[in-house]
Formats: C-alpha cells, structure tokens, sequence
C-alpha cells in the first residue's frame, strides 16, 4: 500500500514536471547523420502570431530539402523550445539545446532581449545563430559578432525606409508616439533622425508614449487631435497596431490627418478588420503574399497554403530562407564545419520568392527589400491590402557597413 | 460654449469624456473583482481571462451570425453568459471546496487557472488577432465640444456604466440576495446559523462576478484587437483599482475606476510623453494616504 502511494506520487511528480518544463519535441538522440537545427522562440502569448509563421516557413524548406536528399548526403532535423517571451528562459533554452540535443546551429527568436542573450551565448559556443523576427538594430550592430546573422528588417532599417518615402510628402509638422519601449524609441529615433537629414524643414509638435500592450488609444488621439499636427508617427507593434487603427477609424482620425506605422499595411494586422479598416494610413512591410505577382511569388504562396491552410506572411519568408541559406551555405562551404559555413554564407546569393537575396559580408544583414504603401480596398479581398506599393531596395535603406561596424564594440 | 472654452479649453472636455468611457469598461471589470473578493475572498486572478474569453466568445457570435455588426447585440447578451457558465462549473466543481484556503494558495491557484485559460484559448481561437467590427449604428462619431470629434461607441459605452452601476446598487441593496451577500461578506459562519444556504449565495456571487467580467470582454471587443494576453493587461489594472477603492467595496471600484480612467486621459493633455504614469501616481498616493483604500474596506 506504501509503496503503491509512493509510486502515484512519483508518477505525479513527473507528470507536474513535464508539464512544468513544456513537452519538448524533437527528443531523439544525437545522432551523427543529420544537420539539427534548435529553434528558440515565443510559442505562447500573442507573439504566437508570428513566430508560427517563422517555424511553418522553414518546416517546408526542411522537408523540400530533406526530400531532395538533404545536404551532403544529410539530413536536416530541428527541435523547438518554447521561451515565454521571457530572455532567461531563452538562454537556459539555447543552453540545453547545444548541450543536450547537441544542436549545430541556433534559430529565433521574436524577443529582443532574448535574441541578445541567445547571441551572446552563441558567440561564447562558436554556434551560428540566426535571428527571424526580432527587431533590435543592437543585434548586429552594437552587439554583433561573426557568428550571429540577422534574417529580418531591423529598426535601424524600418526607421531610414520610412523616412526616405516620408520625406517625399509635403509634410512639416510632425507629432511622433509609440509604445514606451525600445522597439517603439528605436524606431521613432531613426525615422525622425533620418527625416531631418534628408529633409531639414520638418519640426517636432509633440511627443506621445504610451505603455506597451496598450488596449485604448482614443484618449492619446483626441489629444493629438487638438495639437493639429500635419502627420504623425505611430511606432508601435503588436496587438498594438490593430488597437491604434481602430481608435483611428472611431475617432475619425484617419480622415484627418495621416499617419505612419511599420507592418500597417501588413497581412497580420489588416485581415482582422476585414472591411473596417482605415484607408489611407501609410506603412512599411518586407513581404505581401500578392506583390510581387511573380510565378515565383505564387509557387511560393500556392505551396505554404496548400501546406497550412493560409497565405504566408514575413516571418514565413524569414523561416523559409533561412533554411535554404544554410543548406546552400553547407553545400558551398563542402563540409559540416561552423567556420566553414559562416565564410561560406558571407556575400551569398540566393534566389527567394520575392527576387535575389544576399547575406552582407560585412555585419551579416539580409538584404531584403522594402515595401511602402498606402491601406487601400481592393475588389480581389475580403479586407483591405497595400496600394500604391513603392520598392526600397536593400542597398537604398540599409546603413552602411561603416555605420554598422563603427558602433560594434 | 465659445466663453467656456476661452477659460478651459475644449480639448480638456474631450478628454474628461473619453477618461470616462474607459472608466466603464474597468468599473464593470473591477466590480466583478472586488464582488468576489468582498464576499468570497477570493482574490482571483483569472478575473482577467473570463475578460479575454467573453471578448473572443463576442467574436466568434458576430463572426458566426455573418459578421455584420449587428451580431455584437447577440454577442451581447450570448457571451457574458457563456462566461458566467463557466464560472459556475469553476464554482461548483473547484471554488466552493476552497473558501476556507489560506489567500496566497487561492492567489496561485487562480494564477494557474489564468495561464490554463489562456492555452485554451489559444487551442480553441488559435493565435492570430481578431476584430469585433463596432455596431453599425455607433460606427464614427460626431463633433463635440469645440468641434473636436468624438467616437459614438465611446457614448454608448458612457450610457452603459451608470446603467451597470445602477443595476449593482439595486441588486446588493435591495435583494435578499444582496443582503444575504453583504452580511456574509462580514460573517460568514452567523450568516450559515440562522439557518441560510451560503454555499448557494456564494455560488450566485461568484456568477454574478464573472458575468461582468465577460460583459466587460464584449463591450470591450470592438475598440481592441482581440488577443491573446488582453488578459494580462487588465487585470493589474483591475486590481489597482479594487485595492485603491478599497478591498470588496463596488462603490470604492467605481472611484478607484474614475480615478484611473481620469488620471489617465487628463495626464495625456498635461504631459503627453508621460501620461502613462499619472494612474500609478494617483495609486501611490491613494496607498500613502489611505493604505486601506479609499471606502471602507469589508475586509
């Protein structure tokens, strides 16, 4: 009897713990005759939106490549934890995938902070470490190192793109706002710095920061409202986008004066109003499932649905090149050495969906190109999609490697 | 208007109202909360998700009666009930075995209920963000004070707190039900001896408590970006707000929500690049001054 309560409890003990660490997927055992791949990301909380997107992208290059019979005669196996949004989580995650699973190569996340903490790691291991979805321009910049590659737009990237397209406009009076955070400082601090070098006219109205994860907007705006500014820069993210948009459109701000918010012009954050939207508010993205109309595009976009049931978004390009940039780069580099690898990937080349796409020798940016537009209905969806899409090339919008490489310590 | 507006500007009236609007959404929330804490004692943190759930249950209701924005008044009366069923199951199965746990046991324990809600939430939702499209007829908004314009759902929404409000005052002060409640709140055992079903009354409560949180999900739901973590957001706030208007105390929930809601917005006409941190101020000083709260506190 003793002994039969002692095993209930053992059994309940185990069964708390696994439920306690998450189940993590991909347990086998080391073994020699693959490429493992440990993915570090937020797969609870809203972030979840994206970084699905990130892991479906590059699950269908794995299986395109490991059906071509993987590379150098490997193939290619990834395992997933889960970080919460929580950096030290991420780390102590990042650890035991090196340590236990015995990974070859790192990826995620969509955390900052966990990103620094998870490339600082991978500096000390000598493991490269791709970055998908995280934002900060300290990654490569201030922080950066040979063996980190950033696979996504950056702040510093998002904050010139946008102002070289404002800049265009006949626009002075700016009031800028944002969620009181870095991503949201970053971005308005670039943009404006920017703005005021290439157009030396404009002025600053105001400022308005709001706490991250803010869920009603209209007291900001009506506030904004009465200042009168010519247009105004909204630097948010998350859940925050579409929480703006919808004050814009109650308030009647959208009509009234224009404004600017990165990704507002995006999938993720225009398919949730579907009809209700605001027109006519300007944003920046990295990819559109409907632009370019390239075949290439379409195979692409025909291939993700066919697989997950809906239209891919960035972070599926993000995920997706990723994986064809280390199959590519082990094939060139010959062997499955690290040092190898990441001389091979510097300055490499491949064709993506949306055109040719290089890793910059330099600071190991990806160079992609950026779309700014215009919310605009459009008789083909069921919600509202980009208009009037400009190209920003990669060489146009991304800082010098001697602006880069100056301020890494 | 025009003599008014030269000693206050008209943008201070616009801000007064729309603090206000947001004053009724975290009144119904907070309400609900300080309910069940003034006569269950429990201090439960997945007030918040029941907020989540009857903001996502509000959009699959529109989302199923076509989408059109008349769905929402179904949404309406369909979603805080379905919360306030699930509370009762949470009551009857789990809770009314709890009453007599110690406060910081029933504190992780709704904690972990909150974190379990959420992965459901995320299983039966999925993780991409959804929009509750505001009712046709409260869709845009009108020019007020000094031709500033203002969203009609945020008049709406400053029509439903004082319906709410009065609603709550007639049912704690006039029911037998409500004076049940209020006298268990204070003694729990006497209420039990002369011979009334407490278990039942706190079942109601608890119910009661829930459905105003779901209510307070769907009013929500069509100025925000339905998502996962919404949850989060406000139930610190909500507790705020109970601990500044004093613990169990609906009145104290109403003032602790008008102070918030108000801080809030007239702080952003002062100080725009800071006014997030005027309801945290308004908090500190309520809790250096009164650290019981600002009425009287049933605890």
């Amino acid at each position: 009897m003793m002994k039969k309560r002692v095993l209930l409890s053992l059994s309940m003990v185990c069964i708390a713990g696994l439920f306690f660490f998450g189940l993590p997927t991909g347990c086998s055992p080391a073994a020699q005759n693959t490429i493992k791949v440990g993915i570090v990301d937020t797969y609870t909380g809203p972030a979840t939106t994206f970084t699905m997107d990130v892991q479906d992208g590059f699950k269908l290059a794995v299986n395109e490549i490991n059906a071509k019979g993987g590379v150098l005669g490997k193939k290619i196996e990834f395992a997933t934890r889960d970080e919460k949004f929580k950096p030290d989580i991420g780390l102590a995650m990042a650890k035991e995938l090196v340590l236990n699973e015995k990974v070859d190569i790192l990826m995620g996340t969509i955390n900052s902070a966990t990103a620094l903490a998870v490339s600082d790691f991978a500096k000390k291991e000598k493991i490269p470490f791709f970055v998908t979805f995280s934002k900060s321009e300290k990654i490569i910049g201030e922080k950066g190192h040979q063996y980190v590659f950033n696979m996504n737009e950056n702040t510093a990237m998002i904050g010139k793109a946008a102002a070289i397209s404002l800049a265009k406009k006949p626009y002075v009076k700016y009031w800028i706002a944002g969620d009181d955070y870095e991503y949201g400082h970053a971005i308005a601090e670039t943009l404006w710095n920017n703005l005021k070098k290439i157009k030396p006219q404009v002025q600053k109205a105001g400022e308005s920061w709001w706490k991250v994860g803010e869920s009603d907007f209209t007291p900001y705006i009506t506030q904004i409202l009465a200042a009168k500014p010519d247009f105004i820069i909204v630097a948010t993210g998350g859940s925050g986008m579409v929480n703006f948009q919808k004050a814009a459109k109650a308030t009647g701000l959208s009509q009234k004066i224009p404004f600017y918010q990165h990704t507002a012009i995006e999938l993720s954050v225009l398919k949730p109003q579907e009809m209700n939207a605001p027109e006519g508010v300007f944003g920046t993205a990295n990819y559109f499932f409907y632009y370019p109309d390239t075949p290439s595009n379409k195979a692409f976009v025909n291939e993700f649905k066919t697989a997950y049931n809906r239209e891919p978004r960035i972070g599926a390009l993000s995920g997706y090149m990723t994986a064809k940039f280390i199959a590519e780069g082990y094939k060139k580099a010959g062997k499955l050495d690290k040092e190898a690898l990441i001389k091979a990937l510097e300055n490499m080349s491949l064709e993506s969906p949306v055109g040719p796409m290089a890793i910059r020798g330099c600071d190991h940016q990806l160079e992609l190109p950026m779309y700014f537009g215009v919310t605009a209905k459009n008789p083909k969806y069921g919600y509202l999609v980009a208009g009037d899409i400009q190209v920003i090339q990669a060489k146009d919008y991304m800082p010098t490697c001697e602006e880069v490489l100056k301020v890494r310590k | 208007m025009d003599a008014v507006y030269s000693i206050i500007p008209a943008g201070v009236f616009s801000q007064v109202f729309v603090g206000l609007s947001r004053t009724t959404i975290l009144f119904i929330v907070a309400s609900g909360l300080t309910l069940i804490l003034g006569v269950l004692r429990i201090p439960n943190v997945a007030h918040g998700s029941l907020y989540m759930i009857g903001a996502f249950t509000a959009f699959s209701v529109t989302k199923l009666t076509g989408g059109g924005s008349e769905g929402f008044w179904l949404a309406l009366v369909i979603a805080p009930l379905a919360v306030a069923c699930i509370s009762l199951i949470a009551e009857r199965g789990m809770f009314q075995f709890l009453y007599e746990r110690e406060h910081l046991m029933l504190l992780l324990l709704t904690f972990a209920i909150s974190l379990i809600f959420g992965d459901l939430v995320k299983l039966v939702w999925g993780s991409e963000y959804k929009s509750v499209p505001v009712p046709h007829m409260f869709q845009g908004f009108v020019p007020l004070f000094g031709g500033l314009p203002f969203p009609l759902y945020n008049l709406f929404l400053l029509a439903a707190g004082p319906v709410v409000a009065i609603l709550l005052w007639l049912l704690t002060n006039k029911t037998k039900m409500g004076k049940i409640a209020r006298a268990a709140a204070v003694d729990r055992e006497m209420v039990g001896a002369v011979g009334i079903n407490v278990s039942r009354v706190f079942a109601i409560v608890f119910v009661i408590g829930c459905y105003l949180a779901g209510l307070g999900g769907v009013l929500v739901a069509p100025t925000v970006s339905v998502t996962l973590g919404m949850d989060h957001n406000l139930i610190m706030e909500a507790f705020l707000i109970v601990i500044m208007g004093g613990l169990g105390n609906i009145w104290g929930a109403l003032l602790g929500a008008l102070i918030f809601g108000l801080t809030q917005s007239l702080g952003i006409l002062i100080w725009p690049k800071f006014g997030i941190i005027f309801p945290y101020l308004a908090v500190v000083a309520v809790l250096l001054f009164r650290p019981t709260g600002l009425l009287k506190s049933t605890w």
